[in-house]
């Protein structure tokens, strides 16, 4: 190729500006060119430097916010714990929920109970799964090691499609994702194989996730109640899926669902989202809507529905063909 | 069989090469809608206007090919990924299965006042609303030495069909260790992502087929979409192969001599073997011809992607000028399913919601190695303005990059379902 040196110089130092790398050209002849190049690794340097300390005031000023929100958590769970006592005052009003969150957040961090009860109530997941030493897979997966397991990534085991895809977009089992599962694996895992309808009693739940912890390396690591593990679990208020959705409404929000997902039902790539029993459809998007279901685009498109776009969306969709 | 659609417009000559359809002209009570473009907006906003109004409506689709081939794949194409026909679509069942009447021909004019759209081949159609999603034409003169009559010498292959297969012939006739040239275009364009998912997938096949060679980006923009992703990418996968010349370094003085076969960037010669010239954009020439531009591009209204300049027309996609959303076939397609809504209410009455929009980009750096960026928006009296968005993060793991490789091809099919039934 017929270059004059000073394109050289300057395709040389743009990489190592732009792309920070090498880009094989070789240029040993042209002491120009080095000089160019040091020049800008100094300069990239002098930049890094700058950055780094504005990230040590970022970090400090993320911490400052951080011990905030640890006050107003535990402020909030002591609210909570009032609240629960004042409730469970004969005379007292009951507790009315927000009337603007649907959802009922479970206020108290969630905490590991009693390991012992958690083996009684494991009993029923026996039939299924095994667990301790010498588990093997059976109808589930073998549940050794299932805290920080991503979901669907336990080898030689064949996952439902849906649980696969929930462990690329990134679903680990933690505390709360454990907790919601049980609670509800549907809302979770729509299509998953695990055939069980779910625990309500949140003690059964944190009576089995104590057991389970036993059973995962280094439990202690595991964190009781850290301040993020609070309960996720997406409860819905009985009036949420109560509402009875615009169909004609639904199938103007459907539109954009059927920029993806494809109206023949066919789920290549991306989930089908035809014929859903209305009440998956709507517990599934309070799901995403919540962040309890991973996967950044459906977050996204969840967070601006209203409860009644979800009901609308999940009408339409359970009379289509 | 690909015309010049600058001799159209110009001169409205070789009309003959096409063959003329039959225009039912007539007036029979129901009201007309015309659609301009049967691409990403338009064949979306035709078919739902004729899916949702079950015949109140009479639809036509006015789009000179008979085959759309998708920008939108384009460089997975160019990258060994797709055949072409996978990316071929006709116009067959918006015809026979939604009565859309399909007429293959340019429009050329609008009379905005008779309401009519004018015809290469002759002819008049009626409209009470217009619908115009034309996409793109280059800037005269954005990059000097290049014009539409150099396409062949230096394809863009910015519009789909012929020009991707030009470029995909080009760069595998390339000599052991030549050099593919891309001019990069300056903001706005069609598909931010796309001339850096191009580069990503001429060095996957230039890594299998010619290891030596070499690529050199002359950009005039200073940054660029996903760039964190698509450098990480490139470092990665093609280590040495792809040089980007940003405006820092002249990037943004770039001229070209297609029969040399040379780019001058900042006065130092480029002798390549391959030159894609992507020059800066503008709203596809219709909307000039019908007086419906300011500076390059279409303003209209997010509640109704009506024209600021003509409340019976809508215009979608790459050639509006609407706010927040980028030039992608997803958001022309999201813009238009507005529209649909917004002409049927106008038209029959029928309910019309609050307009929401969104988009989101996929683009593959190597195989199984995917990436996407997206965004919601909603419709403000100023702008369509973004609500909340997202982007792939660099240092994904493999399975989760595979995942959205895989999650793209399922947007893909129903995407172009979603357009073409
Ligand atoms: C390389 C590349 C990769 C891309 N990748 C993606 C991607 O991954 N995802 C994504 O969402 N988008 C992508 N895009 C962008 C996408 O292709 C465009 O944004 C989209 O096609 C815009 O839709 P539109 O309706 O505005 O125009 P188009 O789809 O271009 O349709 C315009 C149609 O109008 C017709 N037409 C023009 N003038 C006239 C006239 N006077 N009379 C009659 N008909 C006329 C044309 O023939 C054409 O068929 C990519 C683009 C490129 C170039």
């Amino acid at each position: 190729m017929a270059h004059s040196s000073g394109l050289f110089i300057s395709v040389i130092g743009g990489a190592a500006l732009v792309l920070g790398a090498s880009y094989g050209w070789t240029a040993r002849e042209f002491r120009a060119a080095e000089l160019d190049v040091l020049t800008d690794r100094v300069g990239q340097l002098e930049r890094s430097n700058a950055d780094w300390a504005s990230k040590a005031d970022q970090t400090s000023a993320l911490e400052a916010r951080l011990s905030e929100l640890e006050t107003e958590l535990s402020a909030a769970l002591q609210a909570a714990e009032d609240a629960k006592q004042a409730a469970m005052q004969p005379v007292a009003e009951p507790v009315q929920e927000s009337a603007t969150d649907p959802v009922i957040a479970d206020a108290s961090a969630l905490e590991f109970g009693d390991p012992a009860r958690g083996e009684e109530v494991f009993a029923q997941c026996r039939s299924c799964h095994q667990i301790g030493q010498g588990a093997t897979d059976r109808i589930g997966p073998h549940l050794n090691g299932i805290f920080g397991r991503r979901a669907g990534a336990h080898d030689g085991f064949r996952y439902s499609e849906d649980m696969s895809m929930m462990g690329s977009d990134g679903l680990t089992w933690e505390l709360d994702t454990l907790n919601a599962y049980l609670e509800n694996p549907k809302a979770l895992v729509s299509r998953t194989r695990m055939n069980f309808a779910g625990l309500d009693d949140p003690q059964d739940r944190s009576n089995i996730l104590a057991y389970l912890r036993q059973f995962s390396a280094s439990p202690q690591n595991i964190p009781e109640a850290a301040p993020t593990a609070q309960a996720r679990e997406v409860e819905l208020a009985p009036e949420v899926l109560a509402i009875v959705g615009d169909t004609d409404y639904g199938e103007y929000l459907a539109s954009e669902c059927k920029t993806c997902h494809q109206q023949d039902g066919s789920d290549q790539g991306i989930p089908a989202i035809t014929q859903w029993p209305t009440e998956d459809f709507v517990v599934a998007m309070h799901a995403y809507k919540r962040k309890i279901r991973p996967h950044p685009v459906m977050q996204m498109m969840a967070n601006r529905l209203s409860d009644e776009e979800i009901a609308a969306l999940a009408a339409y969709f359970a009379q289509t063909e | 069989m690909k015309l010049n659609r600058r001799a159209f417009v110009g001169t409205g000559v070789a009309a003959a090469t096409l063959s003329a359809p039959m225009v039912n002209a007539a007036s029979h009570g129901k009201p007309k809608v015309v659609v301009v473009g049967g691409g990403a907006g338009g064949a979306t906003a035709a078919r739902y206007i004729a899916k949702d109004s079950a015949g109140e409506i009479d639809v036509t689709l006015i789009e000179p090919s008979r085959s759309y081939y998708t920008c939108f794949f384009s460089n997975l194409y160019i990258g060994g990924f797709r055949e072409l026909d996978s990316i071929e679509h006709s116009y067959g069942t918006l015809a026979s299965e939604y009565g859309i009447n399909v007429v293959h021909d340019w429009a050329t004019g609008v009379d905005r006042d008779a309401k009519t759209v004018a015809l290469a081949g002759g002819g008049a159609v009626p409209y009470d609303r217009l619908i115009l999603s034309p996409g793109i034409d280059f800037v005269d003169g954005a990059v000097p030495g290049w014009d539409v009559s150099a396409q062949n010498a230096m394809p863009h292959a910015y519009k789909g069909g012929s020009q991707t297969e030009l470029l995909k012939a080009q760069i595998m006739a390339m000599p052991e260790g030549g050099t593919y040239v891309m001019v990069a275009p300056p903001n706005p364009y069609r598909c931010p992502p796309g001339p850096y998912e191009r580069v990503s997938m001429v060095a996957h096949v230039l890594k299998a087929n010619n290891p030596t060679a070499k690529i050199i980006i002359a950009d005039p923009k200073p940054s660029f979409s996903k760039q964190g992703l698509f450098e990480e990418g490139w470092q990665k996968h093609y280590a040495g192969m792809v040089t980007r010349i940003g405006p820092d370094f002249g990037g943004d003085n770039v001229s070209v001599d297609p029969a040399a076969m040379t780019v001058d960037v900042d006065g130092e010669v480029i002798k390549a073997d391959v030159v894609n010239v992507i020059p800066a954009q503008k709203a596809g020439l219709i909307c000039e011809a019908a007086g419906l531009t300011e500076g390059n591009w279409a303003p209209v209204t997010g509640h109704t992607m009506q024209s600021r300049l003509d409340e019976n027309i809508h215009i979608l996609g790459d050639a509006t000028n609407q706010g927040d959303m980028p030039k992608s076939g997803f958001s022309a397609n999201s813009q238009a399913k507005v529209a649909a809504m917004a002409v049927r209410g106008a038209l029959t009455g029928s309910r019309v919601f609050p307009a929401k929009f969104s988009n989101t980009c996929w683009s593959l750096i190597d195989t199984n190695d995917g990436v996407k960026v997206g965004a919601t928006y909603e419709a403000t009296d100023e702008k369509i303005a973004k609500v909340d968005g997202f982007v792939s993060q660099t240092g994904e793991d493999a399975a989760l990059r595979q995942a959205t490789y895989e999650e793209s091809i399922g947007w893909y099919e129903g995407i172009t379902s979603d357009m073409f039934g």
